[in-house]
């Protein structure tokens, strides 16, 4: 892995790695407040105008599916130059249908979590190539444009996603567009030193990417970027992938447990007999991983 | 009456050093447009002069002249203003957007129609400045100065300043002062329709390339980079001796005389040409910077021949857009553009082709990386110099250009087919020095071009050379100046005495002759120094 070092941020050429939630149950929800068409005109506007700020920016779009997570758009290809949105519009149709295919209806219960975890990892992995091209590469960032809910079993894979990416110095910036707050996103822009943003009108979507999002690494140096007013740490345990507040931890990796367990599912550590009470349990309470 | 005549001041020197020319005032918010274009304006000449240190307390001293002597001092003043005018110091400026930014009104918003000058010229900003447009595109009406500065930290306050007068300064924003005091400023309409709908629309090509049936051999990229770079050199080293160029351009030699001017200079047409200071300073710039000087001087000169700067202007901004190795039909051209084209293959930007019925141009990297070096961005160029702590320097090229280049401050040993072997001696960088480099130039030239393979380390040129050069430049100005004054033809040798002894306590004594009765003391203690001798008279 090579970190980038810091004299590389003298200039402001970008690569950004845009997330696209394309969850259908997510997008069903909220069909009346933002419907997705609107919702990719404020995005290609978006697009179009990082790569109009400087001619080696760089802008890859990955769609996150209900099952599955693809590239459907890299500027840097000959494809990318011209009538970008046709193209992107197109792949992404491409991908929706592909994402259905995939789609079995028993495995279909309650909201519907989008793979947000393997979008991620896809974004870090393009970014680890970019890193290995030569010194002179751009500086990347990731946005994640998150509608859906936070899927309590994929917290190892992102958890592990993000400590990637902060060892990589990539910040991740989040623009959460559901109802609710994302803890996973809070914690990866608060990790990764990303900004965080939850648009309280998404009819100036617009406007937020380009006044937030649209800033260079150079220039965060000097600018006041919304910062959250509280990071939800709740983690979710390893063995029924409950958000919990309280739980158990194994003292050997850190792995989180919502039950007392004979033997660590992870390391497979051998635990001592557990008292009986659960208030004396060395419990771990609302601690977030990082700091172990 | 015997002293006025013994007193005869002269001014030994005015300072024969002159430090830099000090750095315009930061223009204050109130400022009116008017007074930030004409800055604009001339802040884009090449020449910089030196400003003469022609400070108050000189004038002042000039004053009391005038109570002496008035002929006296008409003469003096005139040689100290003699002494103090030193020859221009050339600064070969690098940023085009300020030749840009001096155009005239009327010409910018003209300009700005053509919607790839609007991105061009958005790609040109510096960071910041294009973020605030990005944030600003979308809102109608004027916005207050306020509502930008709120969102910059306490570091980087003189970096906002930097951002919003360039804009002002390209007249994407107008300022306006309200009587309460609150600046305003607003977009201007046909920039922001412009980059609306180039952000609505995505981008679009100024013209179709053209099918690839009808053009049967098309360079390769590399092939198209390798022809680029050709051209250019050939380019280079004919301008700077056309003897050593073997094959000649086709550039008209009055155009060539052109580009020369202010590069090389001529005492005579029996003894070729020399490099100027500024001409050596040209050597060492990035390809980039030296491109734009010469485009620079050729819109300079195009106004001559009859074609209109601005269009000029946004002919080449808006050949930056076209695709790399693409062909293009020159009959999409006008008349003007044609011709000016050629003289653009001629520089390496465009590779002219013929075929059977038609002919095309081909844009290549050079011509496609115009609008990319306009920022300030750091040159994105493999180097190729490895410099070692013993002062050897390999520098792994077949250039010839880079050889003579070398040249100007290393002493070239021998040279294999793609590397050049050399040393940093004092003799070779005494060499430099006396033609006008600075040890600055050189380092930065050699870190710039810094070899891969040594570029990744920090410092990539060696500590122990880099201060060794510093040092060596600093031999040179052990000099110093003082102003001062000469005294001689004392009436006694008492009072020549008593004279040194006074300038002595004062700590102004710079030298004495008691053999011929003179001294030279400091400019500051010049008016003691004639209270004394006045007091001494009676």
């Amino acid at each position: 892995m090579t970190p980038v070092s810091a004299k590389l941020y003298t200039d402001d050429v970008s690569l950004l790695m845009v997330l696209i939630d394309t969850n259908p149950f997510f997008w069903n929800s909220v069909k009346s407040s933002l419907p997705i068409s609107k919702f990719l005109t404020h995005v290609l506007a978006f697009l179009n105008a990082i790569v109009l700020l400087n001619q080696l920016n760089q802008v890859v779009v990955i769609a996150t599916g209900y099952n599955s997570c693809d590239y459907i758009f890299d500027s840097s290809t000959s494809e990318g130059q011209t009538q970008r949105a046709e193209y992107l519009l197109q792949k992404l149709e491409e991908f929706v249908n592909k994402d259905e295919s995939l789609c079995r209806e028993d495995s279909v219960d309650g909201p519907g979590f989008s793979l947000l975890s393997g979008s991620l990892s896809m974004a870090l992995c393009y970014i680890q190539r970019v890193f290995r091209s030569g010194p002179l590469h751009p500086h990347p960032r990731i946005l994640c444009l998150h509608g859906s809910p936070d899927g309590p079993g994929q917290y190892v894979a992102i958890m592990n996603s993000i400590f990637s990416a902060q060892r990589s110095m990539v910040p991740i910036d989040s623009c959460v567009i559901g109802a609710q707050h994302s803890a996973f996103l809070q914690q990866a822009s608060y990790i990764t030193g990303g900004v965080y943003l939850k648009p309280q009108m998404l009819d100036g979507l617009f406007q937020y990417l380009s006044t937030v999002f649209a800033t260079d690494l150079h220039s965060r140096g000097f600018l006041q970027l919304p910062k959250p007013a509280g990071v939800d740490f709740r983690a979710s345990c390893f063995c029924h992938k409950n958000t919990i507040d309280m739980g158990y931890i194994c003292s050997v990796c850190l792995s989180i447990f919502c039950k007392h367990q004979k033997k660590c599912s992870t390391c497979g550590s051998v635990f001592g007999q557990a008292p009986v009470q659960d208030s004396s349990t060395p419990d771990r309470k609302r601690k977030n991983p990082m700091d172990a | 009456m015997l002293m006025s005549t013994a007193e005869r001041h002269h001014s030994l020197c005015g300072r024969l050093i002159l430090p830099p020319p000090p750095p315009p005032p930061p223009p204050s918010s109130i400022s009116s447009i008017f007074h930030r274009r004409r800055q604009a304006a001339a802040s884009a000449e090449i020449e910089h002069f030196s400003v003469p240190n022609w400070s108050p307390e000189s004038l002042a001293f000039a004053k009391e002249f005038k109570s002496i002597d008035q002929d006296m001092v008409k003469s003096d003043c005139l040689q100290v203003l003699r002494v103090v005018k030193m020859p221009q110091v050339k600064i070969v400026a690098r940023n085009f957007m300020d030749m840009v930014a001096s155009l005239p009104a009327m010409k910018l918003d003209k300009l700005y129609e053509n919607s790839f000058i609007c991105e061009a010229i958005l790609r040109s900003l510096p960071p910041l400045a294009k973020k605030y447009v990005l944030q600003l595109l979308y809102i109608d009406g004027p916005v207050t100065a306020k509502w930008l500065e709120e969102w910059v930290l306490a570091d980087g306050v003189s970096k906002h300043r930097v951002a919003v007068d360039r804009l002002i300064q390209l007249r994407v924003l107008t300022e306006t002062v309200e009587r309460k005091k609150e600046a305003t400023y607003l977009f201007n309409p046909t920039f922001q329709r412009n980059l609306q709908k180039h952000i609505v629309h995505g981008g679009v090509l100024p013209r179709e390339p053209m099918p690839s049936n009808i053009i049967a051999r098309l360079p390769s990229l590399e092939d198209l980079d390798a022809y680029a770079v050709r051209q250019w050199e050939l380019f280079l080293l004919h301008l700077i001796s056309s003897s050593e160029a073997e094959k000649s351009t086709n550039i008209s030699s009055s155009m060539m005389k052109v580009f020369q001017r202010g590069l090389l200079s001529q005492k005579d047409d029996k003894e070729p040409p020399k490099l100027t200071e500024s001409g050596f300073q040209f050597l060492l710039m990035d390809t980039n910077a030296q491109l734009w000087y010469i485009v620079r001087e050729y819109i300079n000169n195009c106004e001559d021949l009859g074609v209109d700067t601005a269009d000029l202007i946004s002919f080449l901004l808006e050949l930056s857009f076209h695709i790399t190795g693409k062909a293009y039909n020159l009959n999409t051209l006008s008349d003007i553009q044609r011709s000016i084209i050629k003289d653009l293959a001629d520089l390496g930007l465009v590779k002219l082709q013929q075929g059977r019925k038609e002919s095309w141009f081909i844009p290549t990297k050079l011509a496609t990386n115009l609008s990319i070096s306009l920022a300030d961005t750091s040159s994105r160029k493999q180097g190729f110099v490895v410099v070692e702590t013993n002062f050897r320097m390999y520098a792994y090229s077949s250039s010839k250009l880079h050889c003579e280049i070398l040249r100007l401050f290393a002493r070239v040993e021998y040279q294999l087919p793609n590397l050049i072997v050399g040393a940093i001696t004092k003799e070779s960088l005494y060499k430099a020095f006396q033609n006008g480099i600075t040890a600055e130039q050189i380092i930065s030239f050699l870190q710039q071009n810094a070899h891969p393979r040594v570029a990744e380390r920090t410092p990539s040129v060696p500590e122990n050379v880099t201060d060794q050069i510093r040092l060596w430049e600093a031999d040179l100005n052990r000099v110093e100046m003082t102003p001062a004054h000469l005294y001689d033809e004392f009436p006694s040798r008492d009072v020549f005495e008593a004279a040194c002894d006074f300038a002595r306590e004062y700590g102004g004594l710079l030298w004495e002759n008691s053999k011929k009765m003179r001294l030279v003391v400091k400019a500051e203690i010049f008016t003691q120094m004639k209270e004394f001798l006045r007091r001494q008279k009676q």
